[in-house]
C-alpha cells in the first residue's frame, strides 16, 4: 500500500539545536495515510522535539515539512491545526469546568459569537458517533476517566478534520481495558485515512499496533523499518547503542556496613515493592524511563512525600521518614532533579544557599548569623569543586547550570550526609562539569558515603554504579550487578521485556 | 550586611528611587501649599505615619512569605478599644502591662489567621478577609455600642503623643514615631541577621526549595502572622494614645494604607524580597501624600483615589523592573555558561 500512495506528511532533514545540545540532527520521516508509525527512543532521544516542531511549538533550524507534497510553515500550534496536524498527550489537556461538547469545539473559531447550545450538542454527538463512542456531551469534563478525556481530545482533533494525529504516550496512564478502547479508536482513525505518529514505551503495544517503527537515539534517526522486520531485541539495540568511551568510570570502593535497607516500600498508586540494601561506599544506580517512579522513591526516602507501605531500616534501626528535617538529621541528603525549583533559592547568595540546611550551625548565642563562618564554608567548597564565580557573595541565580549544581552539592555535603541521594545529577550541564561531578561522586563513595543515583543517562548509570536497580511503571524490575549490566539489559528491563533479563533480586 | 549584599543590591536601587520620589513629592506640595516646609508639618507627618508604620512592619513580614494580612485594621481597632476599656476598669494599669496586653491580644488574633493559612491551607486573602469582618464584628458586639472616651484614660497615655524624645534641628520626634522607629530597626535587624529572617526570605522565594532544605515553612508562615497580629496590637495601643476616642469603627480601612506602604516600599507581593526600611520609606511616602492632600483640602474621595494610583504605579514599576532584571540575569548566566563551555577541555568533542 505504502509504495503506491504518496506520503501525506514528509519531514525532510530537520535539525534543531538548543544551546550546546543538538536535539535533532538531519531527521527525515514520512507518514502515509492510514498508517500507524511508531517512534521509539530513550528519554531525550529527540522525540518530543520532533513533535513540538510538527505541532508548531518549536521551529526547526534547518529542513522542511511537506504536506501532500507542498512545503508548509508551522509558526504556531494554530498553524498546525489549520493544516490538520494535532497531538494528544499522556495527560489530556481538557478544560475541567467545561462540558464535553464545549471541549470538543473549544478551538473552533467559525461557530459565531453566540453559542447555539442545541447545535453544539448535536454536532458533538455527531463527532462522537463517528468514533463509535457514547459519552454524555452535556457532562462536565471534570471527573471523567482519563480514557474518556483522551476520547474527547481525539474527538476534538476529528472535529478539526485532523489528517495527522500525534499520540504521545497515550497509553501510559491507562488500564488494560482502556488501552483496548483506545486501540479500537486508533483502528477506526486509520481506516478513515488519518496518519498516526505513535509514541509508547510499551513494546507489546508497539508491535501490536504499528505498521512501521522508527528508532531515535541522541537526536538522530537510527532506523526505519516495517514492524514485521523489527524485533523488540533489535529495536532496543538501536535505542541504546551509545558511545561509552570517554566517560569517567567509578573506581571500586570498599563496601562497608549497610546504611539503608528498604523492604517492600510503596506508596499507594505511585510505586510498590521496592526492596534493596545500600552499603557505605556503594553507588546504587536507579535506572528506568521518566515517570517510572524513581524520583517518587527518592522523595519518600527524604521524607518529602512519605511512603505508606513497607519498612525502612537506617543504620540498623527501623525508621519512618516523614519530613526532610528529620531526614537531614539522620544524615540523608537529597540533590533534587530540578535544581532551579527545588535545589536553590535563586535570589540568595551562594554562601547563604550553602548554609541554609545547617543554618543553626552558623548562629551565635543570641541567634545572629555569623556571615564570616558562612563565607568560610562556601569559600572552601568553591575551591574544592572549582565553582566558577568571582565571589561566594554572588547571587546563585546568576550561575550557569553546572556551577549551580556544584552549589547544590556543596550545600548538601555540608550537612555531612551518610546517605546521598542524587536525582539526575548531570542533567543539563556541560561535558566538563559532568566529568567533575562524576569524579566527585567517586570521591564521595571512596570516603564511605552511600550513594543512590537516579539517572536517565544509561552510560552514566553503567559507568558510575556498583549495582543498578531498574524500575518500570512503579515497580522494581530487578537489581543488576555492574558486571552483568549492559545498556541492552537495563533498557530491556526498563521497557518491560523482563523475560530476557537475568533477574537478580537483593 | 555583607552576606546579603546580592539580595540587597536590587532593594537599594528601589529604596533610592523611593527616596527621590519622596523628595519630588515634598517639592511638589511645597510649591502648592504656603508654609509647607515648617517643622510642624514634619512632626505631624511623623506622628500620623507611626501607626501605619508599626502595623506595616508586621505586614512586611507576612508579605515576604507570599501572603497578606487584611485583618490588621480590625485588630488595631479591637485592641485599641480593649486596652481603653482596661484603663476604664483599672486606671493604674502599668504601661508595660498595657503594651504587653495589647500585643498579646493582637498576637492571638494573628495566630488564628496563621493557623488557618499555614495549617488549614486556606489562601491568606480569604482567611484575613474573613477575620477582618469577624474581628470587627467582635468589636461591635464586645463594645455594645459604647465608646472609649479620652477622660477614661490615665494622663500618661494622653500625654504620650506630645512627649518629645529627641529633636533634629527644629523637627521634634515624639514618643509615637520613636516607638515606630524602634520597631522598624529591630525587625530590620531580625530580617537581616538572624536565621529566622534568612528562612523567611527562603520560604518566600521558593517554598518547595525551602522545604527540601528542611525549613519548617508552615511554622514560619504561622509565626509571620502572629508577629503581624502582635504589631497590629501595638498599633492599637498607639492608636489609643493618639486618638483617645475609640468607637466600633476605629481604624476601619487602615489595611489599605498599610498594604500601600508595604507595596510602595518595594516588598514583592510574590514574596521573598523587600525590606523593613523599604516599608518605612513607603509608609512615609503614603503618610506624606495623605497629610498633604488633607492640607490642600482635597476631598476625601480624591485623596483615596490618588493613593490608589500611587499603589498601582509602584506595583507596576516593580514588576516591570523585576522582569527586566530577570532577563538580564538569564543573559548573564548564559554568557557565563558559554565562557565555561569554551574553557572546558572536552567541549570540542561535543561540537564535533
Amino acid at each position: 500500500m505504502t509504495s503506491v500512495t504518496p506520503p501525506l506528511l514528509e519531514i525532510r532533514s530537520i535539525s534543531k539545536r538548543f544551546g550546546a545540545t543538538q536535539a535533532l540532527s538531519d531527521v527525515s520521516l514520512t507518514l502515509y495515510p492510514g498508517e500507524v508509525h511508531t517512534l521509539l527512543g530513550e528519554n531525550g532521544a529527540g522525540k518530543s522535539t520532533l513533535i513540538k516542531i510538527m505541532t508548531g511549538i518549536y521551529q526547526a533550524d534547518t529542513g522542511e515539512i511537506l504536506l501532500d507534497g507542498h512545503p508548509i510553515h508551522l509558526r504556531s500550534s494554530a498553524d498546525a491545526q489549520a493544516h490538520g496536524i494535532a497531538a494528544i498527550y499522556q495527560e489530556p489537556l481538557v478544560f475541567p469546568d467545561l462540558n464535553i461538547a464545549e471541549n470538543i469545539f473549544i478551538s473552533h473559531r467559525k461557530r459565531g459569537r453566540i453559542v447555539n447550545w442545541g447545535k453544539l450538542y448535536r454536532d458533538a454527538e455527531a463527532v462522537l458517533a463517528k468514533l463509535d463512542v457514547s459519552l454524555d456531551v452535556r457532562a462536565q469534563a471534570r471527573g471523567l476517566p482519563l480514557a474518556a478525556q483522551q476520547t474527547v481530545e481525539i474527538a476534538k482533533a476529528i472535529s478539526m478534520n485532523v489528517r495527522v494525529l500525534i499520540m504521545d504516550e497515550p497509553t501510559a496512564s491507562l488500564s488494560a481495558h482502556e488501552v483496548e478502547q483506545l486501540f479500537k479508536l486508533v483502528g477506526s482513525l486509520r481506516k478513515s485515512g488519518v496518519a498516526i505518529l505513535f509514541i509508547s514505551h510499551r513494546m507489546d503495544e508497539v508491535f501490536r499496533i504499528s505498521d512501521r517503527i522508527t528508532v531515535f537515539r541522541d537526536g538522530q534517526l537510527i532506523s526505519t523499518a516495517p514492524a514485521s522486520e523489527v524485533t523488540p531485541e533489535s529495536a532496543i539495540r538501536d535505542m541504546v547503542g551509545r558511545e561509552m568511551g570517554q566517560l569517567f568510570t567509578k573506581t571500586p570502593s570498599k563496601k562497608g556496613q549497610p546504611v539503608i535497607s528498604v523492604r517492600d516500600l510503596g506508596r499507594e498508586g505511585v510505586y510498590s515493592g521496592i526492596t534493596f540494601d545500600l552499603h557505605a561506599g556503594e553507588v546504587l544506580g536507579f535506572a528506568g524511563l521518566v515517570g517510572s517512579g524513581r524520583t517518587d522513591v527518592a522523595l519518600s526516602l527524604f521524607g518529602i512525600v512519605p511512603a505508606d507501605q513497607g519498612q525502612i531500616e537506617y543504620e540498623g534501626q527501623a525508621v519512618r521518614i516523614h519530613a526532610p528535617r528529620q531526614a537531614i538529621k539522620m544524615g540523608i541528603a537529597y540533590v533534587p532533579e530540578d535544581r532551579r525549583q527545588h535545589g536553590l533559592i535563586l535570589p540568595m547568595t551562594i554562601a547563604a544557599n550553602i548554609s541554609l540546611p545547617m543554618l543553626k550551625g552558623y548562629v551565635n548565642r543570641i541567634g545572629i548569623i555569623q556571615g564570616r563562618g558562612e563565607a568560610k564554608t562556601a569559600e572552601s567548597y568553591r575551591q574544592q569543586f572549582s565553582i566558577r564565580t568571582p565571589s561566594v557573595q554572588h547571587v546563585a541565580g546568576k550561575l550557569s547550570g553546572g556551577n549551580q549544581q556544584k552549589v547544590v552539592l556543596s550545600k548538601w555535603l555540608n550537612t555531612k550526609p551518610r546517605l546521598l541521594i542524587l536525582d539526575e545529577p548531570t542533567r543539563g550541564i556541560d561535558v566538563g562539569a559532568k566529568e567533575e561531578v562524576h569524579r566527585l561522586i567517586n570521591d564521595l563513595a571512596q570516603q564511605g558515603i552511600a550513594i543512590l543515583m537516579i539517572s536517565s543517562d544509561l552510560p552514566e548509570v553503567l559507568a558510575m554504579s556498583d549495582r543498578i536497580l531498574v524500575m518500570r511503571e512503579g515497580r522494581q524490575m530487578g537489581i543488576f550487578p555492574r558486571e552483568a549490566a549492559t545498556q541492552e539489559v537495563i533498557m530491556t528491563a526498563a521497557m518491560g521485556q523482563a523475560a530476557n533479563a537475568e533477574r537478580i533480586g537483593s | 550586611m555583607k552576606s546579603l549584599r546580592g539580595l540587597l543590591h536590587l532593594q537599594q536601587v528601589r529604596e533610592l528611587s523611593l527616596f527621590v520620589i519622596l523628595i519630588l513629592v515634598l517639592l511638589l506640595f511645597g510649591s502648592q501649599i504656603d508654609g509647607y516646609f515648617s517643622p510642624r508639618t514634619f512632626s505631624r507627618i511623623a506622628t500620623t505615619v507611626s501607626i501605619i508604620m508599626i502595623v506595616a512592619v508586621g505586614q512586611t513580614i507576612v508579605v515576604l512569605t507570599r501572603n497578606i494580612d487584611l485583618s490588621v485594621g480590625s485588630i488595631v481597632g479591637f485592641t485599641a478599644f480593649f486596652i481603653g476599656q482596661q484603663f476604664g476598669f483599672n486606671r493604674d494599669l502599668h504601661p508595660a502591662a498595657a503594651v504587653a496586653l495589647a500585643m498579646g491580644v493582637g498576637a492571638l488574633a494573628g495566630m488564628l489567621n496563621g493557623f488557618l493559612v499555614a495549617y488549614g491551607r486556606v489562601p491568606a486573602v480569604v482567611v484575613t478577609l474573613g477575620t477582618l469582618a469577624i474581628y470587627r464584628g467582635a468589636l461591635v458586639e464586645y463594645s455594645g455600642s459604647q465608646s472609649i472616651a479620652t477622660r477614661m484614660l490615665p494622663d500618661w497615655i494622653k500625654e504620650l503623643p506630645q512627649q518629645t524624645v529627641f529633636t533634629i534641628g527644629e523637627v521634634e520626634f515624639g514618643a509615637l514615631p520613636v516607638i515606630a522607629l524602634v520597631a522598624v530597626i529591630l525587625f530590620q535587624m531580625i530580617l537581616m541577621y538572624t536565621s529566622f529572617g534568612r528562612r523567611l526570605y527562603a520560604v518566600g522565594s521558593s517554598t518547595e526549595a525551602a522545604e527540601v532544605a528542611g525549613i519548617p515553612a508552615r511554622r514560619l508562615v504561622f509565626t509571620a502572622f502572629m508577629i503581624s497580629g502582635a504589631l497590629a496590637g501595638l498599633g492599637g495601643f498607639v492608636y489609643l494614645a493618639r486618638i483617645g476616642t475609640i468607637t466600633a469603627v476605629a481604624a476601619t480601612g487602615l489595611e489599605l494604607q498599610v498594604v500601600a506602604a508595604v507595596v510602595v516600599g518595594g516588598v514583592n507581593t510574590n514574596g521573598g524580597s523587600g525590606t523593613v526600611f523599604g516599608t518605612l520609606l513607603g509608609a512615609v511616602l503614603v503618610g506624606t501624600i495623605e497629610q498633604s492632600l488633607i492640607r490642600m483640602r482635597i476631598n476625601e474621595f480624591w485623596k483615596d483615589a490618588l493613593l490608589g494610583v500611587f499603589i498601582l504605579i509602584a506595583v507596576t514599576t516593580d514588576s516591570v523592573m523585576m522582569s527586566r532584571l530577570r532577563t538580564w540575569w538569564a543573559a548573564r548566566a548564559q554568557k557565563a555558561h558559554k565562557r565555561e563551555a569554551l574553557s572546558a577541555p572536552t567541549a570540542g568533542q561535543v561540537e564535533a
